[in-house]
């Protein structure tokens, strides 16, 4: 069962891109700010509006 | 990578020189995957034997999920071992080209994530819906044969291609293996397939929402919603998306509940009650909305919550059939194979495999297959599960969707789906045509149904989304402890606001790229066009490409044949020539690799799609069936009276037709510009020219 939710919170942590800012933080040895984050998501965003998405 | 949420036995196998070979199965794993297949081949006699009374829905999961299973372990392990001769010792352009943005290796359940968001959008759920007018069977065996053969084949030769070519898009792909037609068509097709898709899209979710109050508000609360989850992640709680995606949910919850008040409120009602024209007017408006706004304040946190929502949803109805278990009241084939049929026009073939293409095969997943997914594997043999196996949960999907279909009442089905101008134009009369059709329904229980719905009425709701929501309200409130009235009313409108959620987040993120498209493509004529951050051209290009789904749109509402009829078509035949450019550049570097050996492996899905791409248009072009054939339907309309509508209809109904025709015109030209590549590769006039980059030792390799 601990398994399960440990399984759960990392899928829920991927989906909500909160893993991939922890590895972004890091990565380039920064500590979490509002200012961070607006950079990280920015870039992150403008990605992804420019990739395609089937039907 | 082992077949999805499923432990079975690698399909392949490294051996010493690195090269992948497919795994020997030993003693106990034949007994193994011969008790598989006998399983799927039992279960699909099963299905396909049932004649006069209702099978159960399991029998359909068991024979899909064993078809898969061995598809993934023999057919995919065999292409991947002789065809492809996957090398786990050559870097992958994401260890090459390393750059932190585009290019980076990551970790392969994480891939198969992001490839699988992106490849699974609404159509797996609202094709197998339209095309359950069949009966459940063509669809089914569609679904899972043509995705183990086709769909699933696709994806994964055009992101093998693409890993052993620096991670290069379909359309460069298509110029250098092909020539500079096959790159310009895969540039013009994408554009169309896009602008159409986006169109079709839009008018399933103004159908759903047509005259329903309670349907309407919800989807309208998801956009404050979105406003104020874009506020709160970008000032109050920046980074918290977990946090940000509950407050979202709780929200949306309200928005659903809240509905159910503005339903029953006689006041508040009429302001929530909207025609075609005007949803399709709001659904334009949102598009630009989203495409011209930031994309912290709208675009984002609605992604997040689609996500949320999507996986959710999805699971949930997975479990709910597999406990569950409805029965398949719809029959195998109903008497509408003929192209008799009140949802859309048209045979059986080539229809049925027209209407369903995103849960079979869709050439679009070609795009992502070559788009960001190459960018992101370690390995090469990754692409087997990311490419092969995420299509297969894609299909799987799609099957879902058509048992939540087929487990309605066949009478109920016809008579959601059918319009109003084909089975009568009050609810009498329409339950009269579709009774005698041998499909039994009355006025009456309509009624009573779409008063458990929480809904005025539930006839001519086409599009799909409403029956299926209907149908997934059946499954979910079959459970002992969400079985009341009340509950079905909640789940209906659950899974509307679902279905509408998954597809606006397809036609805004769509519209935004297609935004971007536009002002590429403008930028190559004037450099400032081609400056994202450039405010007038960015307005301009997000008009336009509102502007083109937006006329397609309002064309589909004013379509007295419901619409859908005519643009879902159109959709498909798109979606399948986007498929055979894909098709076409697969066999072009199988051929050049390995000679006539292995090209039989795309050239049979492509010669399938090829012959019903031709089929389909030619039929919509020129049949005299005037709910069929685009220029029959112009002529009828400009015999019968002239009103102010008609001349609109008439010119809409010759554009479809030359729509379809250069759709033709762009199929023949890419074939013919292949089969010049592949004779005189295969007759020897020289050595054919081949783009894939030479190896590099992967640091990741062992040993290495």
């Amino acid at each position: 069962m601990r398994t399960f939710l440990r399984i759960l919170a990392g899928i829920f942590q991927e989906l909500s891109d909160q893993r991939a800012y922890r590895t972004y933080l890091q990565w380039h040895g920064l500590a979490h700010s509002p200012a961070e984050w607006r950079r990280f998501s920015d870039e992150r965003w403008a990605r992804q509006a420019r990739r395609g998405r089937c039907c | 990578m082992g077949s999805p949420g499923i432990r079975a036995q690698p399909p392949e196998r490294v051996d010493s020189a690195g090269k992948l070979r497919a795994a020997p199965v030993r003693f106990a794993g034949r007994i193994l995957w011969a008790a598989v297949s006998l399983a799927a081949a039992f279960a699909m006699g099963v299905i396909a034997q049932s004649r006069g009374e209702p099978v159960n829905s399991i029998w359909l999961v068991i024979a899909a999920a064993c078809t898969y299973l061995v598809g993934y372990r023999f057919y995919a392990a065999f292409i991947a071992a002789r065809a492809m001769a996957l090398d786990d010792r050559r870097a992958t352009p994401a260890e090459r080209l390393r750059d932190g943005h585009d290019f980076e290796p990551t970790n392969k359940w994480i891939v198969f994530g992001h490839h699988f968001a992106a490849i699974a959008g609404p159509g797996p759920l609202v094709g197998p819906t339209l095309a359950a007018q069949f009966g459940y069977l063509p669809g089914a065996l569609w679904i899972v044969i043509g995705a183990v053969l086709g769909g699933a084949v696709q994806d994964f030769v055009v992101l093998f291609c693409s890993l052993r070519r620096d991670g290069k898009s379909l359309g460069q792909m298509a110029r250098e293996e092909i020539g500079k037609v096959g790159g310009f068509i895969s540039l013009v097709t994408v554009l169309l397939i896009m602008i159409i898709l986006l169109a079709v899209i839009g008018l399933v979710v103004v159908n759903a929402l047509k005259d329903s109050p309670w349907g309407v508000f919800t989807i309208a609360s998801t956009m404050p919603i979105a406003l104020i989850m874009g506020v709160y992640l970008r000032y109050l709680r920046p980074g918290r998306v977990l946090e940000c995606s509950a407050l979202g949910f709780v929200l949306l919850m309200g928005g659903i509940f809240g509905g159910q008040a503005v339903a029953h409120s006689t006041t508040i009602a009429p302001w929530f009650t909207y025609g075609g024209v005007a949803l399709a007017i709001g659904l334009i408006v949102y598009g630009y909305l989203s495409s011209a706004l930031p994309v912290w304040l709208l675009l984002a946190p609605r992604g997040y919550l689609s996500t949320f929502v999507k996986l959710g949803v999805i699971v949930l109805l997975a479990v709910g059939i597999i406990f569950l278990r409805p029965e398949l009241r719809l029959p195998p084939f109903t008497r509408f194979v003929d192209g008799t049929g009140p949802i859309f026009a048209g045979k059986i073939f080539p229809f049925a495999f027209i209407t369903i293409a995103c849960g079979a095969v869709s050439g679009f997943h070609s795009l992502i297959s070559s788009g960001t997914t190459p960018k992101m594997l370690i390995k090469e043999r990754h692409a087997v599960g990311v490419g092969y196996g995420s299509m297969l949960l894609e299909s799987f999907v799609a099957i879902m969707a058509l048992i939540a279909a087929a487990s309605l009442e066949p009478g109920v089905y016809f008579a959601v789906n059918s319009p109003a101008a084909i089975v009568g134009a009050n609810p009498q009369a329409a339950a009269a045509t579709i009774t005698s059709w041998g499909f039994p329904v009355t006025a009456d229980q309509m009624t009573l149904l779409a008063r458990d719905a929480g809904e005025r009425t539930l006839f001519y709701r086409t599009g799909g989304a409403p029956s299926l929501a209907l149908g997934m309200a059946k499954i979910f409130s079959g459970a002992s402890f969400f079985a009341s009235p009340g509950f079905i009313a909640f789940w209906y409108h659950f899974a509307i606001m679902f279905e509408a959620l998954f597809i606006l987040t397809t036609l805004d993120s769509g519209t935004r790229v297609g935004r971007f498209m536009l002002q590429d493509l403008l930028g190559q004529v004037w450099p400032k066009f081609g400056e994202t951050g450039w405010k007038p051209g960015m307005l301009l290009t997000s008009a336009g490409i509102v502007g083109a789904w937006g006329y397609f749109l309002y064309q589909g509402v004013l379509d007295p044949n419901g619409g859908v009829n005519s643009l879902w078509p159109l959709f498909g035949i798109s979606n399948q020539l986007l498929a055979t450019v894909a098709l076409c550049v697969g066999t072009t570097v199988l051929v050049k690799k390995h000679g006539a050996r292995y090209m039989w492996i795309t050239c049979g899905p492509l010669v399938w799609l090829v012959t019903v791409c031709f089929t389909a248009g030619w039929q919509k072009i020129f049949s005299d069936a005037p709910a069929l054939g685009f220029l029959a339907q112009a002529a009828a309309l400009e015999a019968g009276p002239h009103t102010a509508i008609t001349a609109e209809l008439v010119f809409n109904a010759r554009l479809d037709a030359a729509i379809t025709g250069v759709f033709l015109v762009l199929v023949a030209a890419i074939l013919i510009d292949s089969v010049r590549v592949w004779i005189r590769a295969l007759a020897g006039e020289r050595k054919p020219a081949t783009t894939e980059t030479p190896f590099v030792l992967s640091t990741f390799a062992e040993g290495a």
